[in-house]
């Protein structure tokens, strides 16, 4: 990387408690990731691996207890004249682990001091810093009010605009950007009176209104039509070309990450297993590449015959196993049960001891003891 | 501060902890002693059926007028020298049956609070259809009816009905002792904890609290009990909300 | 719309007059005994009172000639008194509206702020400690905390808080009224359910995602739980609860010898004072019913689904 990254998030770990079972549920459990400025990162997943509440832990938006624990989120949106701000300093004070054999046992947090704590510094940056933009976009978006107003309160809040006639005329042209059809009619609609993809363009409009150096997008595209995503992805291209901020995006639609992404996050069992530019991660064959990620594009359906691995038998191919229980980590790789390029030289390592994220290539970082490249830990 | 440990052992090994040994140590006084109180008001519903009880409940005893707790009245005498304990025991018939009539019935047809618990209801199911884990259990195979049945009803609504059960009776309790102590239910000499207070209410004033307060205290205690378990119960059966 | 409301709110206080007459009808005893007091209360005794007073005989004709006055606008007069009962009612209805009224705001101001604490914490000793209190609350017999209160004041303070016999409230006589409105208020039976509705319904709005948008949003949270999780419960608890606080009233006015409707109606129910009851029986089910269509004005106005009929 180049230039200094606009967010950089350092060994971050959010856990959540089972009463019932007595144990952890380790949601993200060390991941490290890095955006530079005017870059989209995406982060991949399937479902489970840690990706959204990774960027719920960003905007301290996590709900349950004790939430997040330790790790670093540097941030250098904003006035950008001082340095980095780390949105998540001091989160030590309010935390204390206890550690047996290197893996976290038990947690005490003083979970209304650091509310408390964590809700002024974040007061500064939600919305206004760092938009956010979610999946289900009818759920979120509030009922009661019009949408043109829940943008115009975006306005009001973030830019400066006091007038409701102006902040109104900012919002109109918001909606406009995000190619809404007959936006003055869809300003004074309610969320019900609107589609899941004019939903999710109005919240898009919502999140850019305010004019924010970093967007984080989860899922935006899960759980609209087919052919709706297709031109939310569309959108959102056109948009990066327009305005070109950095975003966020997470998904575990890899077709839309290939679209739309600078570089990948390859994420499973609540960490980052690879992380490195589009083309070379998503590229089925090039190396080198994560066992993990090679099984993952394998296993796409594919109606272009590019050199893709075909199924066998007509059957799609698929990884073995079952997804890493969050609240059962085992010891070593995470992803060795299931790694179909495991051999018995490298076994007892890969069952022992967990890799290090190590650089393979220029900007191309791998979890893996089959690709040990240069250990820079994390 | 709040503290979590994780405990020894290979997780997946573990099952759950039952509910109740989850459960707070305030939802368990809370669930215990509103099931005491159940159970002193069914036995004492049968006791005074029957007519097991301490003392006469209209028997006067002249020597005593209302005394203080002592010997020969537990909870001592009213105005006219009767023991209060047992007429307190007695007082229990006045609201018991009707009181689980008016439970059963409003539970079979939703009918206390008869738009706000049907309703309720009805939009809880209308809320759940959305759900996913419906249409996967339609997607699986389960009848419409067992769906609603099984899933609906029981694992979602059995606390609320739960708590409606207890409530119930609590409001039962309510207006059977308000209405005979404006004189419209149970009638002298008969024994109403209602009307026990109120023929209590002229000696209050005069400096004698006990014969109006006993019977206070049990509806208050009863009424209170009731209420800690359907509110116990209903923390306890809970899908797992975290606190 | 405003038709069909007009329609079913009259086929209600019609439905309610009937019931109540039935049961009047059933109950042992009746205006006329009242008035043969002393006398053998023979059929034939009965008949001549019924056909000096020009009454019908059968209970179904009397009921059909109640209703033909009340199309008139007469409630009737008061077997006891004599006096009309439609301005008994002008007269004591007044001190049972400040009654119900301001006790229902005691009740409110005992069950929001604990529900806004217990929404925010859930766990906590003072949490669980207020919600035990709430509970003992809702359990106390008002007829004793009445004799309590009164009591105290008495004894500790002197002061005479009753109003004698069945004077009127004089100049200040709205102070008459603040201990059994707080006496109404606290012991009516539904703080706990009103702290729990209130408590439950803010609780599940904040969970829900648009909120999480609007904190993510950097949106005053407040602002966008408003309607959701603190309007619409508060009015649904006002208008539900309405009718506990109207038979409380009844207790509380004997108690407190508070010239109302709740002791009129009391008072009637002894004499068997069939146009009394009556007419505060109309009266009751229509303020119930008029909470009921503020409920449906103030969901339609805040949910625009329902705007849209």
């Amino acid at each position: 990387m180049t230039r200094p990254p606009l967010l950089e998030i350092q060994d971050l770990r959010t856990y959540f408690y089972s009463r019932a079972k007595e144990a952890f549920i380790r949601s993200v459990d060390g991941v490290s990731l890095a955006i530079a400025p005017g870059e989209t990162l995406g982060v991949v997943g399937e479902s489970g691996s840690g990706k959204s509440v990774t960027a719920l832990s960003i905007l301290g938006l996590v709900g349950g207890n004790p939430g997040v624990i330790t790790g670093a989120v540097h941030f250098a949106g904003g006035n950008g004249a001082s340095g980095p701000r780390n949105l998540l300093a001091d989160l030590e004070r309010y935390v204390s682990l206890t550690k047996h054999d290197g893996r976290i046992v038990a947690v005490a947090k003083d979970e209304p001091g650091w509310r408390a704590h964590v809700e002024r510094a974040l007061a500064r940056v939600r919305g206004k810093q760092i938009a956010m933009i979610f999946q289900n976009p009818k759920s979120s978006l509030n009922p009661f009010v019009t949408v043109g107003q829940q943008i115009s309160e975006a306005v009001r809040l973030h830019t400066g605009v006091t007038h409701a006639s102006e902040a109104k005329e900012r919002a109109l042209g918001w909606l406009e950007r995000v190619r809404m059809d007959s936006p003055r009619l869809r300003f004074d609609q309610y969320p019900d009176g609107l589609s899941g993809g004019m939903c999710q363009r109005a919240m898009i409009a919502m999140a850019l209104a305010s004019e924010p150096s970093l967007l984080i997008a989860d899922e935006p595209t899960t759980g609209l039509d087919a052919t709706i995503q297709s031109r939310i992805v569309a959108l959102l291209a056109e948009l990066k070309s327009e305005f070109g901020v950095t975003t966020l995006l997470i998904t575990h639609d890899i077709r839309v990450v290939s679209r739309l992404a600078d570089t990948v996050a390859v994420m499973y069992g609540a960490t980052v297993m690879e992380h490195g530019p589009a083309r070379d991660v998503l590229a089925p064959g090039v190396e080198p590449k994560h066992p993990y990620t090679s099984a993952l594009l394998a296993s796409l359906p594919s109606t272009q015959t590019n050199g893709r691995r075909h199924a066998v038998d007509g059957r799609l191919p698929v990884i073995r196993g079952e997804v890493v229980d969050t609240m059962n980590v085992p010891r070593g790789c995470r992803f060795h049960a299931r790694c179909d390029r495991i051999t018995d030289a490298i076994r007892a390592r890969c069952m022992g001891e967990e890799p290090a994220l190590a650089t393979v290539a220029a900007g191309h970082r791998m979890r893996c003891h089959l690709h040990p490249g240069e250990a820079r830990g994390g | 501060m709040r503290r979590y440990r994780e405990s020894t052992g290979e997780v997946a090994e573990r099952s759950e902890r039952s509910r109740w040994r989850a459960a707070t140590l305030t939802d368990r006084a809370a669930i215990g002693y509103g099931l005491l109180v159940v159970g002193l008001v069914a036995v004492s519903y049968v006791l005074g059926a029957v007519g097991w009880l301490p003392d006469d409940p209209s028997r006067m005893d002249m020597a005593r007028l209302n005394a203080p707790p002592g010997a020969g009245h537990l909870l001592g005498t009213d105005f006219l020298g009767r023991d209060i304990l047992s007429r307190l025991i007695v007082g229990i018939q006045a609201y018991f049956l009707p009181g689980l009539l008016a439970v059963a019935i409003s539970l079979a047809l939703g009918i206390t609070g008869a738009p706000a618990i049907a309703s309720i209801i009805a939009g809880k199911i209308q809320f759940l259809r959305q759900k996913s884990f419906i249409e996967a259990a339609h997607v699986l195979g389960l009848p419409t009816r067992v769906i609603v049945a099984k899933h609906i009803l029981w694992y979602n609504c059995a606390p609320l009905l739960i708590i409606q059960a207890t409530l119930g009776m609590g409001e039962a309790i309510l207006v059977e002792t308000s209405l005979s102590y404006l004189g419209f239910g149970v009638q002298e000499p008969t024994a109403s904890w209602g009307n026990m207070v109120q023929a209590g209410a002229n000696y209050f004033f005069h400096g004698k609290f006990w014969p109006s307060t006993a019977p206070a205290l049990a509806i208050l205690g009863t009424i209170l009990g009731f209420h800690l378990l359907g509110d116990g119960l209903n923390r306890l059966l809970e899908p797992k909300s975290a606190s | 719309m405003a038709a069909r409301e007009l329609a079913l709110t009259a086929l209600l206080l019609l439905g309610v007059s009937l019931v109540v007459f039935v049961i009047l009808n059933l109950s042992p005893g009746d205006p006329f005994s009242v008035l043969l007091e002393g006398q053998a209360p023979g059929h034939a005794a009965r008949a001549s009172v019924h056909e000096a007073l020009g009454v019908p005989t059968t209970w179904y004709g009397r009921y059909l000639a109640w209703l033909g006055n009340i199309a008139r606008g007469n409630l009737g007069t008061s077997i006891r008194t004599g006096v009309p009962v439609a301005g008994e009612i002008a007269r004591a209805g007044p001190n049972t509206l400040y009654l119900t009224l301001g006790s229902l705001l005691v009740t409110l101001l005992l069950a929001v702020p604990v529900a806004l604490y217990s929404a925010s914490r859930a766990a906590g000793a003072l949490a669980r400690g207020l919600r035990l209190a709430v509970y003992l609350v809702s359990a106390v017999p008002v007829f004793w905390l009445g004799y309590v209160v009164i009591y105290l004041f008495i004894h500790r303070f002197g002061v005479f808080p009753l109003l004698s016999g069945s004077a009127e409230p004089a100049r200040h006589g709205w102070l008459y009224g603040l201990l059994p409105i707080v006496v109404l208020g606290v012991a009516n039976g539904t703080v706990s359910e009103v702290t729990r509705h209130l408590r439950g319904e803010l609780g599940r709005v904040l969970t829900e995602d648009y909120i999480r948008t609007a904190r993510a949003k950097g949106a005053p949270v407040w602002r966008h739980a408003f309607k959701e999780g603190f309007l619409l419960p508060m009015t649904e608890m006002i208008a539900s609860k309405i009718p506990f606080v109207i038979g409380g009233a009844i207790i509380v006015e004997q108690v407190f010898n508070w010239p109302g409707l709740g002791r009129m109606v009391w008072q009637a129910a002894q004499d068997r004072d069939f146009p009394v009851i009556m007419g505060i029986a109309l009266v009751a089910a229509a303020f119930v019913r008029l909470a009921s269509l503020l409920r449906a004005v103030i969901y339609a106005g805040v949910n625009p689904r329902t705007a849209t009929d």
